[in-house]
Parts: C-alpha cells; structure tokens; sequence
C-alpha cells in the first residue's frame, strides 16, 4: 500500500499545426511540416474517445490559435466536460518574447475567454519556457495555477517565484509523452518507462501528471500509441488508493487543505 | 470517419515502400560518397536486391521510390525492380530534400524521363525525398501523369489530394509517417534495436489491422539509416509472417491502392480541408 494517496492528472497539449505556423506561411505546411494537421484529421478523436471510454476528465492547454482555427474541436471538450486551460497564443517561446510577453499571454487570454465563454485559471507554457515576467503577468490576469514546471511530485505556492496567489502543478518529463516520442523510442520502452516511473511514486504517494499530444510524431494520437496510454491508464486506475481529477481540481484542493488527496476513483 | 471499402474480402490493405537511397543523397548534400559516408552504395551492392529476393520468396508486390540518379547508375538493378512487377515510382533525381524553387519542375522532368527509359513506363507515384513539397510540386507531378504522392503524415488513410484548399483531380494522397513507420528514426534517431523495432512495427499493424486500415512501411535498403543489412532486413522476413497471419490483409502496390481509391474518388474526400 502506498504510504498516501496518490492522485492523476490527465492533460493533454492540443497542439496542431501552431508550432509550424511560428516559422512557416500556410502553404509550407505539408508533408514532414504537416504532423500537425493529424489532431485534428484523427488525433483528437482517438484522445477524446479514450478519456470517455474511462470516464476520465482531462485538461486541455490549449494554444488560443488552435481554439480559433479548430473552434469545433473546442466545443467537442468542452462539450465532454473537460477543462480548458490556456498554452500561449501560437506555440511561442516565452523565454524570447521580451517586451511582446504581456501582449501575447493577454491575447491568449482573451481569446481563450470569448471562445469557452469563461476565464482560463491554468496555463502552461509552450515548449516550457518561461521569463522571469511569465508569472507575474499571469497572475495579474488572474491565474489561479501554473502547470510548466517539472521540479516537485506535489502542488506548491508560486508567490515566491512571482505568482502571487498561484498554485503550482507539476509535471514529470518522463511521463509526457513527446519526451521519448520526440526521440523516436518505441512504444514498448515508453510504456516501459511510464509503468516504472508510476510504481515507484505510487509507493510514496502524491501527484501524477501525464501530458499527451494529439499529433502523429511526438504525439500519443496513433492507433498503436492510444492503444498504450489505454494500456498505462489500466495500470494506473486499478492500483489500490488511486484516484484522478483535472488540474484545476488539484490546485484547488491543494488551497483548500494543503494537500493532494485521492480524487475520484 | 470515411466509409473505407477495400477490395472485397479484404480488412487492411499493407504497402512495403522502399526508398532507393544510394549514394546520390550524399552527392546531392555536396558531399562525397567515401568513408562512413558511403552508406547508401550499399542500396546497389546488396540492399535492393535483398530485398528483391525477399519479395519474390515471399510472392509480394512491392513499391520501390528510386532516385532519377540511382536509375542512372543502377540500370540494370532497376529494370528488374520492374520486370519483376513491383512499381517503380519516383523520388527526386538526387533525393533533393531542400527547397528547389523554380528549378523543380525540371528536375521532376529529368527524373521522370529517366525512370521512363529504364524501365518502359512512366512512373505515376512520387513520394517527396525529405518529406518537402509545393503547390508547384502537386502542379507538375498532376500534368506528368502522376496519380499519388505518398508525403504527407496527417492522417491514417488514403485522401483525395488537396493543396491549399484546393482538391486535385483524379490524384490521391496516399499518407506515409516518417515518425513512427520508418527505419530512419529508430536506426539514426534512437538507435534501437532491430528486434524492438520489429515489437514496435507488430504494434503499429495490429493497431491499424483492427481500424480495418492501411499500412504503409517505409524502409531504406542501405547501411547506416537504413534496413539493407542482414539483421535489419530479417525482421522484415518475421514482420511479413506476422501480418501473413491474417488472411484479410493484402500486400498491395502503392498504385494499384491509389487506383482503387481513384475508382470512386467521393468515398476518399476528406470531410475538412484544415
């Protein structure tokens, strides 16, 4: 048994064809510059109709181009009761953006506001990347949690990195899908690395974030890939004290009592 | 999703591509074919007629993706792609995976007419060298006669082409994926054994088997990158075994897919043209 509950987020960066867009005009975007096109050709279905075969509900960090040119795909999450979180405007380095920042996590914002009808209260940065501006802007536009860092199992404060007010859900690099896809590891050694990393947290307890793309390169949205996070998902939710909540749940039941329960089973 | 309809008693068509390679990748790149970078003279040494022997014990037609320039230098090897029926479709003259701008039209042209004298037909299949194209590229493949271009890794079955919002006539998009059914990102990305890339690829078939789906593998017959060498190219033997398991899958040619998908083009539309 473990030592404390231990509690799984589902979140999924609906990446399509933004992160080409940075760098190339529209007709460029073919062939080995059109993996982004798989989410939403088939990726998000398949990521759609996994989390509802288990009854899972997820956050989706959205980058608010993709809402605006997929405005049906966001329709299709809310609609299944997921949550929305915002992932920047266009895939942009955040580390890079200097003055341009505040302008572009603003946009975002609003955009992602009027499309879902209400304020985004997560976000996580595209590609990771951060300036030290990144969280006082998002808390002035009122965020109530960050979900980029990768240095802790459990939520913590931000007020001491800036984020006055925010909460912090960490993710694991091991457990986002792009990290070995990205490397062109196969499907048995991701798996592999995911079973292993979750049993030994499962043993000390506390949270477990899994961060799935849509796409069909560094991406779960394949036949073959879905199938595997079916397969993690298995392991996962028959473990003994084992429950699931989205990110927004987390960081708002970590304020509530400082800690990390179980969730839903 | 589409209404996919194969060929009557068939649930999954299966495509095994292998793109030619030689050492005309390295020559277009501006550099010389010497040394450790001598792996693609290994396509004409060994690594196509490997495969071609494997093809005929296994009574499998196949498609070959042959550089304009290996057609030159191979001639004979490439005639008996052909003679024995497996396709001959067209991958740049010297695997150009840069942009070619003005200049490629007359660069899909030489290639084109080289594939046509080697062996007696005109190609009518191309997949980009590289995985890059244009709207000048689908124009001209469109006016040479071309049916299918195999580049593109947006989705899991064959579409009617579109450019830029445009649907191409009588021409199909028949999807590859360099990420994940191709030798080149386990052997020069991960470095993965042949035997867990044989795991992986069974995983990838049985997934798309069961979406009654196509499979369309990648595979490149020289050293280095490639699946020409003798324990790379046994799991290909064992892949074969494994799909030959399944009575309702059937080994197909990349153009005989695309004309059967041209017989009733509505049925391959996509719904959105994103």
């Amino acid at each position: 048994m473990p030592r404390q509950a231990c509690t799984l987020c589902v979140s999924v960066n609906f990446h399509g064809t933004s992160l080409e867009r940075q760098n190339f005009p529209h007709e460029k975007l073919y062939a080995k510059f059109g993996y982004g096109r798989y989410t939403g050709n088939v990726g998000h279905q398949r990521v759609r109709s996994l989390l509802r075969d288990r009854g899972l509900k997820a956050t989706y960090f959205v980058p608010a181009y993709e809402a605006q040119a997929q405005p049906w795909a966001i329709e299709e999450i809310m609609a299944d009761g997921h949550e929305i979180a915002s992932h920047g405007f266009m895939m942009e380095d955040l580390g890079q953006a200097g003055e341009k920042e505040g302008e572009l996590l603003g946009q975002a914002h609003e955009f992602l506001t009027r499309l879902t009808g209400k304020p985004p209260r997560g976000f996580r940065a595209p590609h990771g990347q951060m300036s030290a501006c990144t969280l006082p802007i998002l808390s002035r536009l009122g965020y109530f949690y960050d979900a980029s860092f990768q240095d802790d199992f459990r939520p913590y404060a931000l007020d001491g990195d800036g984020g006055t007010g925010m909460v912090e859900i960490p993710q694991n690099e091991m457990l986002i899908d792009a990290t070995l896809y990205g490397l062109n590891h196969t499907h048995a050694r991701v798996l592999k690395t995911w079973i292993e990393e979750f049993d030994a947290a499962w043993e000390e307890g506390g949270l477990l974030v899994l961060t799935l793309h849509p796409r069909s390169d560094y991406g779960s949205g394949r036949a073959s890939r879905i199938g595997l996070v079916a397969r993690f998902l298995d392991h996962v939710l028959t473990r003994e004290n084992v429950g699931w909540q989205t990110c927004g749940e987390v960081a708002a039941a970590w304020r509530a009592g400082g800690n990390v329960g179980p969730g839903r089973p | 999703m589409r209404n996919i309809v194969w060929p009557q008693g068939v649930k999954c068509v299966v495509a095994l591509t292998v793109d030619s390679d030689g050492p005309c990748c390295e020559i277009g790149q501006k550099v010389l074919p010497l040394g450790a970078r001598a792996h693609g003279r290994y396509s004409g040494k060994g690594g196509i007629q490997r495969y071609l022997d494997l093809f005929a014990r296994e009574n499998i037609p196949a498609t070959f993706y042959v550089c304009g320039h290996d057609a030159e230098a191979w001639p004979d090897l490439v005639r008996a792609i052909a003679g024995a029926g497996h396709e001959v479709a067209a991958h740049g003259y010297m695997h150009e995976n840069f942009e070619l701008g003005e200049a490629e039209p007359a660069l899909l042209e030489k290639s084109h007419d080289i594939l046509t004298a080697v062996t007696g037909g005109p190609p009518r299949g191309w997949r980009s060298p590289g995985g890059r194209k244009s709207a000048l590229t689908m124009r001209t493949l469109q006016r040479l006669g071309y049916r299918y271009d195999s580049s593109e890794k947006d989705d899991d079955f064959p579409y009617l082409a579109e450019f830029d919002g445009q649907h191409l006539e009588g021409f199909m998009e028949l999807p590859n994926n360099t990420s994940s059914l191709d030798d080149f990102p386990f052997y020069r990305v991960s470095y993965t054994p042949p035997s867990e890339v044989l795991a992986h690829w069974i995983e990838e078939f049985d997934a798309i088997y069961r979406e009654g789906g196509y499979f369309n593998l990648t595979l490149h017959p020289r050293l280095g990158y490639g699946s020409g060498s003798p324990a790379r190219s046994a799991i290909i033997r064992r892949l074969i075994a494994h799909i030959r398991q399944y009575s309702d899958a059937r080994f197909m040619r990349m153009i005989d897919i695309a004309d059967w998908c041209l017989r009733e083009p509505a049925r391959w539309a996509h719904g959105r043209i994103l």
